[in-house]
């Protein structure tokens, strides 16, 4: 069921997933256009997310804009989610809940800037951009990193602090899955008033519409975004995982299946939520019924393989 | 048990109405190089290629059409076997469904001797004259005329029944063929064909009707069967026991079609994970293409085929149908019949045939258990099923 409408207000809008915006030349949602997602949302009851672009919107836009109950997502601080375009210590974040896009090359030379950020975040989410690209090596070296992150948010918990970072601690407060679930609880309007799965769908392919407002989204074998429809998916317990059905199909050419790269960078982070857990426990109060058994595998697939 | 199917050939001297082969062509052959660097990649990469044995198919188009490159193919499989000591070496077949008609011929027939033992041939010949010449037409030699293949196909058949007693035929049953079912399988068997592989084809060509026309033909077949005691030593895959039963969504949730444990290869060097994935069998969508001979198989793309089960692709009346089993579908045919880009929508054009099936098929097992049982046999046939049946299951 649709609880989400992202509407990007501008072919520039901020980037805030794996996909990057390709896009460098300014078109500004128009409008008529704007007013009908409002009014979209408002009748299907969806919770809008506004994605701007990196310049300031004219007032009508802004007053339009305040006229419903909102989360801004760009580039600056002073909304509701702060986007960094790479790894930088000192952004400016001001507690916002932030997004880091960045390779894992980039993350994993960069563990001090990553905690800074994460004592002066609320949450903070790193999104890789790198994930269709990355090799058995990279996935062993991210391995590394995530340890030693578990070490430093371990330490950063025991003296009273405790820090949010989607990689380690979502998945130590999360019982079933907590996915994107793009398509299924969220659609997304472009500049032009076409619908689309996420921003990526629209990156990649503008005719890869979904439909059109006011009429709303048209989608064929719409089941397949949802969780009980994914084979792999739905036996697994990394919940913390986006489940990206973008990556799954650039990858495996359906949207219901992740690739092995998704699952392992998954089951990585779960492994270390697990070690965490184990860590902390003894010096928490809360956490007592949570529990994150031990595997033996990285990639899910290994254990549904029919 | 691997199946590895070589398309090396496009091209075929038929016509045929119901092939689904779509995209036939004269230009894209196999060449050796292709062929050979399929082979050392698969050869060379037992941890993918883990089964206990191969299945190494040729199909085409007419594969016989293509019969030196085969030969020299089969050389350098059994050569490279052994120098590898794989273990395929000692478990291995060549598989090759043929129109029939080069089957004769001197090369042919020296690709037979040598490898006899370790060969499997399939011709298709799909029933009496009229029913084979209704579909299994030469291509237009610019005449116009339209001129049917039974003759050229039949007069290679004793050989067949002589070099390969025990193989079977295959037919396929479109819209226009339910009138001659009866009459094929039973002439099929007089000509000494006692497998006989039959099915409806997966395509949406059904008419308001067939099923109809379909169930009272397959009655009037078990009739025949059961009446003229073909029912020992002779086979037709439409009646079955194991048909028409609801299935369980948790235990009997298996995907039927083996796309993604098989792996085909294209003249232009491309794997799929099946043949009806290729372009030229491919209506309306793209070719899924899993990988290439120079850069492997992409492992990502074929994680969609082997995590695919029955539940996940069909709709809620498959799901819920009290007919379940033994309805079959095809995954390159959904694929290309679906409404995206996706392996998981499965097609239900085959759904009444299906159903009409499983009420001949039900009336068959009927009337043979009750004939069985005046003549005091039923016991000792049933005995002889379980234990045919039980040593598949051991092999």
């Amino acid at each position: 069921m649709l609880k989400y409408l992202v509407v990007l207000l501008d072919r520039t809008s901020a980037a805030f997933c794996h996909a990057d915006n390709p896009y460098s030349v300014r078109e500004l949602m128009p409008l008529p256009v704007l007013q009908e997602a409002l009014l979209f949302a408002m009748k299907e009851n969806l919770s809008v997310q506004f994605v701007y672009p990196d310049y300031e919107l004219p007032d009508e836009y802004v007053s339009m804009i305040d006229s419903v109950d909102h989360i801004d997502i760009r580039h600056v601080v002073g909304g509701d989610v702060c986007v960094l375009d790479g790894m930088d210590g000192d952004a400016e974040i001001d507690g916002d809940n932030v997004v880091i896009r960045t390779t894992s090359v980039e993350l994993i030379d960069n563990l001090p800037s990553l905690i800074g950020l994460m004592s002066r975040a609320t949450h903070v989410a790193v999104v890789l951009t790198d994930m269709l690209s990355m090799s058995d090596e990279r996935l062993g070296r991210y391995g590394e990193f995530l340890s030693d992150l578990e070490r430093e948010v371990a330490g950063m918990i025991q003296s009273g602090v405790v820090p949010q970072i989607n990689l380690l601690t979502d998945r130590l407060f999360l019982a079933e899955m907590n996915n994107c679930n793009a398509g299924w609880e969220s659609v997304t309007v472009a500049p032009d008033g076409r619908l689309y799965v996420c921003p990526a769908f629209y990156y990649e392919d503008e005719s890869d519409s979904i439909g059109r407002l006011p009429a709303g989204p048209d989608m064929r074998n719409g089941r397949l975004l949802r969780l009980d429809h994914a084979p792999i998916c739905r036996r697994c317990d990394a919940f913390q995982c986006r489940r990206c059905v973008w990556l799954n199909r650039k990858l495996t050419l359906e949207v219901n299946t992740p690739g092995r790269e998704q699952c392992v960078v998954s089951h990585l982070e779960r492994n270390a939520s697990r070690r965490l857990l184990e860590r902390i426990r003894p010096a928490v109060d809360f956490l007592r019924d949570n529990d994150i058994c031990e595997i033996d595998y990285l990639d899910p697939f290994e254990t549904i393989r029919l | 048990m691997k199946h590895i199917t070589f398309i090396v050939t496009k091209d075929c001297q038929l016509a045929c109405k119901y092939c689904y082969l779509v995209g036939k062509n004269t230009g894209e052959r196999m060449s050796w190089p292709t062929a050979k660097a399929a082979i050392d990649y698969i050869l060379g990469n037992r941890e993918i290629f883990d089964d206990d044995g191969v299945v190494w198919e040729f199909i085409g188009g007419e594969p016989f059409l293509e019969i030196d490159l085969i030969d020299r193919i089969c050389d350098y499989i059994k050569r490279e076997m052994f120098r590898l000591g794989h273990p395929w070496f000692d478990n291995y077949r060549f598989l090759f469904a043929t129109n029939g008609i080069n089957y004769g011929s001197a090369k042919v027939q020296a690709f037979i001797s040598k490898n006899i033992k370790h060969l499997s041939i399939g011709i298709t010949i799909d029933g009496t004259q009229r029913k084979h010449d209704l579909n299994r037409i030469w291509k237009d030699d610019g005449t116009g005329e339209e001129r049917g293949s039974y003759a050229d196909v039949l007069r290679n058949i004793p050989l067949w029944r002589r070099q390969f007693p025990n193989d079977g035929t295959k037919v396929t049953i479109s819209s226009e063929d339910i009138p001659y079912i009866k009459e094929s399988v039973l002439h099929l068997y007089s000509l000494g064909i006692r497998d006989v592989k039959i099915n409806c084809v997966f395509e949406d060509v059904w008419r308001e009707g067939d099923d109809r026309l379909f169930e009272d033909q397959l009655v009037e077949l078990a009739d025949a069967i059961v009446d003229n005691g073909y029912y020992n030593g002779y086979d037709c895959s439409f009646f079955n026991e194991r048909i028409g039963r609801p299935l369980d969504p948790e235990v009997d949730n298996s995907n039927w079609c083996g796309s993604g444990r098989m792996l085909s290869v294209d003249a232009a060097g491309n794997f799929y994970p099946c043949t009806r994935f290729a372009a030229y069998s491919l209506r309306v969508k793209r070719p899924r293409i899993i990988g290439n001979v120079r850069d492997g198989i992409d492992l990502n793309k074929l994680r969609p085929f082997l995590s695919l089960d029955r539940t996940t692709q069909s709709p809620g009346k498959c799901i819920e149908c009290e007919v379940a089993s033994g309805c079959a579908w095809c995954q390159g045919e959904n694929y290309d019949a679906a409404l995206t880009d996706t392996i998981f929508q499965r097609s239900t054009a085959i759904c009444l045939m299906h159903k009409a099936r499983v009420r001949a098929n039900n009336y068959y097992w009927n009337r043979l258990y009750r004939k069985l049982a005046d003549e005091g046999r039923r016991e000792e046939f049933e005995n002889k099923r379980k234990s045919q049946s039980t040593q598949s299951f051991s092999c």
